[in-house]
C-alpha cells in the first residue's frame, strides 16, 4: 500500500499517512477512496456544529483530492494513466466535484511516491506544491500567478529538470474564480467538469509538479502478465479500441449521433444539426489533423494534434478539440466554422476551462440574447447571436478575465440564465451543463443525466453506448423500457473505472470481469465480477449520501423543462419528450432508494457505516 | 421488381476507403438489394465490408441506420422507400 500526501494550506504543514488496505478493499482507490474520504470530512464538520450545506465551496473548508488508483502507472494495465480529482463541493454546482484526467500526471505523481495528495485550507500567498522523489515542499508561485496554463506546464517543468515530470495547474480562469475552470495537466488534457480550477485558484494553489523513479507494486506478476497480455490483445483486436478510435478520436460521434437525431443545435432547440459534417470528425481529419496522442501507456491514443494554418484564428500544434468540445463550443452555438471551434477551444485549454460548460453557457447567452433578454448595455458590443464564430471566440476569452459580459458568462449557464429571468433555458442538471446527447432521442442518458450525483455528466453512465453504439448490446434508443438497469449497471462499473483509475475507453473492450481479474492480479485480493460491481455501487451509494447532506435529493434528479415537455420537432426522435418519472421510478427501486435518498437498509447491505 | 431510389451516407473509414460521400442507388427495396446495388459500383470489396452473407445479414458490428434509426432497433428487416436516407458507419465510438 501507498502513501496519501496531505497538505495544511493555511498553516503551510505536509503530512504523510498510508493508504489503508481496509478502506481500499472497500473503496478501491482513485474516485471511491476519495469519495470515503470526502465523507469523513463532512462528517467531522457535522460534529463541530456546522451544516455541510454551510460549506463555502470556494472557501478554505472545501477539500480538494488527487486521487490515483491500484492501476495507475503499471506498464501493461489497460489505460491506466489517468488521475480522478474530487472536491466536497462544486463551486459550479454546490454539488460534490468530480472530474477525471489523463496525459501524465497520475501515474508520475505514483512515480514520486505519493498515491493520493489532499488539499485542506488555503494559502495567503500564491504557492505551489512540489512532489519529487518522494520530497515534497510548498513554494512560492507569485512569478506564475497570472501565466497561462502552456506557460506554467513548461516553467515548472525546467525548473525540476530531468525526465518523467507532469504539472497540474490551473491559468487565468481558476485564478479568477470562473465557476467552470478546470485543472489543466500536461498542457492540454483536463480535469474538466465541476469547475475544480476555481477550487484550486481560491486555495492560491496555482500548481502540482510532480517527477520521481519509483516502479509500482504488483502483487502476482506471474498472473498479471497473462491477464494484462490477453486484455491487450482484445483492444487491439477491437475495432473500436483498435482501429476507431486511434484512427478519428472522438470526434467521429458527430455524424453518428446527428444521424440518430440527438445532436443538440442552437441551445437544444433541436438535435438535428444541418452542418454536422462541417464540423464532424472526418472533417477534422482531412482537414486539421497533425497527429496523434496518447495518455501515459495507452494503446488506443484518441488525443488529436490538430493545426488552423491561416486565417483569423490561426493556431499551430495545438489539441484536440474532442467530440463534446466540438458539439458545446460549434454545435450548441451553432457555430460551424471548425477553424473558430479549434481556436476556442485552445483558448479553452490555455485559460484553463471546461470546453463543455463554456460552450453551453454561450449557447445559454445566445439564447437568452436572441429573445431580447439580456440589456444591450450588459453585452458591451458583443454580438452573442446563434451561429456568430467571432463572439465565440470573444467570448471564451472575455470569462477567462471577467472582461466586459464575461463577468456573467463565467457563472455557469445556471446563474447567468437566472440573473436574466429565464432558468428554464440553462440546459444543465443540478447546475451542470449537459454534454452531447439530447435524452429526447436516447432516454437512458436521460436518466443517467438526472441521476448523476456530480449533476448533468455522461461519463457518470455511458448508456449512449448500448443505446446508439451497440456496445456491449443494442437496445432501442427511442424507448425507455429497460433503461433503468442500464443506467445504474453503467454507473455502478463506471464507478469501478474510476477508482481503478482507468480510461472509460477501454470498457468498449473489457467488461467487469477483464476488471475484477486485473485488479486481482495487482492487489493480490481475489475479486470476481460481482465483487467489483458491488464496491462500484457501494461507492455510488456513499457519494449519493454526500450529495444527501449537501442538500440533493430526488426533486434534483431531474432535467430541463425542454426535455420533458417540448417534444423533438424533426429527425428520427420526432415528437419524442423524455418519460423521465416512469424510468426515475424503476430506477430508484433498483438502487434501493426513497425520493433520492439511500434506504438504512441499502446502506446496511452495502456494508457501508455513516 | 420494384425500383427503389435511396440515397447513401457514408462515414469515416468508408468515405475514406471507397472516395464517397454519397450516393443514390436504384435497388428493389430490400436492404440486401440495395447494399447488392451499390457494391456494384463501388466494388465487390464494400458487399463483404457491410454483408455478412453467412448470416445474411448486415455485419452485426456496423451501425446502418435507415432515416437515422438502426436497423436492429427496427428488427432488422427492413422495406426501403423512395427517398429513404441509409447511413453507414464502421464500428466506432467516443464520449
Ligand atoms: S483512450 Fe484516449 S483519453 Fe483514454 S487513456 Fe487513451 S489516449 Fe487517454
Amino acid at each position: 500500500m501507498g502513501n496519501i500526501l496531505k497538505v495544511d494550506l493555511t498553516t503551510g504543514t505536509l503530512r504523510s499517512e498510508p493508504i489503508s488496505e481496509d478502506i481500499a478493499k472497500k473503496y478501491l482507490g482513485g474516485k471511491g477512496y476519495a469519495v470515503y474520504l470526502l465523507y469523513n470530512y463532512l462528517k467531522e464538520y457535522e460534529s463541530k456544529g456546522f451544516s455541510p450545506t454551510d460549506i463555502n465551496p470556494l472557501g478554505p473548508e472545501n477539500v480538494l483530492i488527487f486521487a490515483t488508483g491500484p492501476g495507475t502507472g503499471i506498464p501493461g494495465f489497460p489505460c491506466s494513466g489517468r488521475y480522478h480529482v474530487m472536491a466536497l463541493r462544486s463551486p459550479l454546482t454546490g454539488s460534490i466535484g468530480s472530474a477525471n484526467s489523463g496525459g501524465e500526471w497520475g501515474p508520475f505523481l505514483k512515480f514520486s511516491g505519493y498515491d493520493m495528495v489532499v488539499i485542506e485550507g488555503a494559502s495567503e500567498d500564491p504557492v505551489y506544491l512540489s512532489i519529487v522523489d518522494g520530497s515534497a515542499e510548498l513554494r512560492s508561485a507569485s512569478d506564475l500567478w497570472g501565466k497561462n496554463v502552456f506557460d506554467t506546464c513548461r516553467i515548472l517543468s525546467r525548473r525540476v529538470g530531468g525526465k518523467n515530470i507532469s504539472v497540474a495547474c490551473i491559468g487565468p480562469a481558476g485564478e479568477n474564480l470562473v465557476r467552470m475552470a478546470c485543472i489543466m495537466n500536461d498542457e492540454h488534457r483536463a480535469a474538466g467538469r465541476t469547475g475544480l480550477g476555481a477550487v484550486m485558484g481560491s486555495k492560491n494553489l496555482k500548481a502540482i509538479v510532480v517527477s520521481g523513479k519509483k516502479e509500482v507494486p504488483v502483487a502476482n506478476r506471474d498472473v498479471f502478465r497473462e491477464v494484462s497480455r490477453r486484455c491487450l490483445e482484445t483492444m487491439r483486436k477491437n475495432r473500436v479500441t483498435g482501429e476507431g478510435l486511434p484512427t478519428y478520436g472522438t470526434s467521429i460521434l458527430i455524424n453518428v449521433i446527428n444521424t440518430a437525431g440527438g445532436l443538440p443545435y442552437k441551445n437544444w432547440q433541436t438535435g438535428v444539426n444541418p452542418y454536422a459534417d462541417k464540423i464532424s470528425g472526418e472533417t477534422l481529419a482531412e482537414t486539421y489533423l497533425t497527429g496523434r496522442r496518447a495518455c501515459w501507456g495507452c494503446t488506443i491514443g484518441c488525443g488529436r494534434v490538430t493545426s488552423v494554418s491561416s486565417g483569423p484564428f490561426q493556431i499551430i500544434g495545438t489539441e484536440g478539440p474532442e467530440y463534446e468540445s466540438i458539439w458545446a463550443l460549434g454545435g450548441s452555438t451553432g457555430v460551424k466554422d471548425l477553424d473558430a471551434i479549434v481556436k476556442a477551444n485552445h483558448y479553452c485549454d490555455e485559460f484553463g476551462m471546461d470546453p463543455i460548460s463554456m460552450g453551453s453557457t454561450i449557447a445559454a447567452a445566445m439564447e437568452l440574447n436572441e429573445r431580447g433578454y439580456i440589456p444591450k448595455e450588459d453585452l458591451q458590443g458583443l454580438d452573442l447571436k446563434f451561429g456568430n464564430s467571432t463572439a465565440l471566440v470573444e467570448a471564451v476569452w472575455r470569462t477567462a478575465y471577467k472582461a466586459g459580459f464575461g463577468k456573467y458568462l463565467a457563472l455557469g449557464s445556471k446563474k447567468l440564465c437566472e440573473i436574466y429571468g429565464h432558468p428554464e433555458i440553462s440546459m444543465s442538471v443540478k447546475g451542470l451543463e449537459m454534454p452531447a446527447y439530447d435524452p429526447r432521442a436516447m432516454k437512458g442518458i436521460g436518466l443517467t443525466y438526472a441521476t448523476a450525483n456530480r449533476g448533468g455528466c455522461h461519463v457518470t453512465g455511458y448508456t449512449v453506448s448500448a443505446e446508439i453504439l451497440g456496445i456491449p448490446e443494442k437496445i432501442d434508443p427511442l424507448t425507455p423500457e429497460g433503461k433503468a438497469k442500464w443506467a445504474k449497471l453503467f454507473q455502478d462499473f463506471t464507478c469501478v473505472v474510476n477508482s481503478t483509475v482507468n480510461c472509460l475507453f477501454s470498457t468498449f473492450a473489457l467488461g467487469a470481469k477483464d476488471y475484477a481479474e486485473l485488479l486481482s492480479a495487482v492487489t493480490g485480493w481475489s475479486l470476481s465480477e460481482d465483487d467489483v460491481l458491488r464496491i462500484g455501487e457501494r461507492i455510488y451509494n456513499l457519494e449519493r449520501v454526500i450529495i444527501n447532506k449537501l442538500g440533493f435529493d430526488g426533486k434534483d434528479d431531474t432535467l430541463p423543462k425542454r426535455l420533458l415537455e417540448e417534444p423533438m420537432p424533426e429527425g428520427p426522435a420526432k415528437g419524442h419528450i423524455v418519460e423521465l418519472e416512469k424510468m426515475k421510478e424503476e430506477y430508484y427501486r433498483l438502487r434501493g432508494w426513497v425520493n433520492g435518498v439511500p434506504t438504512a437498509e441499502k446502506l446496511k447491505e452495502l456494508e457501508i457505516e455513516i | 421488381m420494384s425500383c427503389v431510389l435511396v440515397k447513401v451516407l457514408f462515414f469515416a473509414t468508408f468515405r475514406k476507403k471507397y472516395g464517397v460521400k454519397e450516393l443514390t442507388v436504384n435497388c428493389d427495396g430490400t436492404v440486401k438489394g440495395l447494399i447488392e446495388s451499390a457494391s456494384k459500383i463501388l466494388g465487390e470489396d464494400f458487399l463483404n465490408d457491410v454483408y455478412d452473407r453467412e448470416r445474411e445479414k448486415v455485419r452485426d458490428d456496423l451501425i446502418f441506420a435507415v432515416n437515422g434509426r438502426n436497423i436492429k432497433d427496427l428488427g432488422g428487416d427492413v422495406k426501403l422507400k423512395d427517398q429513404d436516407v441509409v447511413s453507414i458507419f464502421p464500428p466506432l465510438a467516443g464520449g
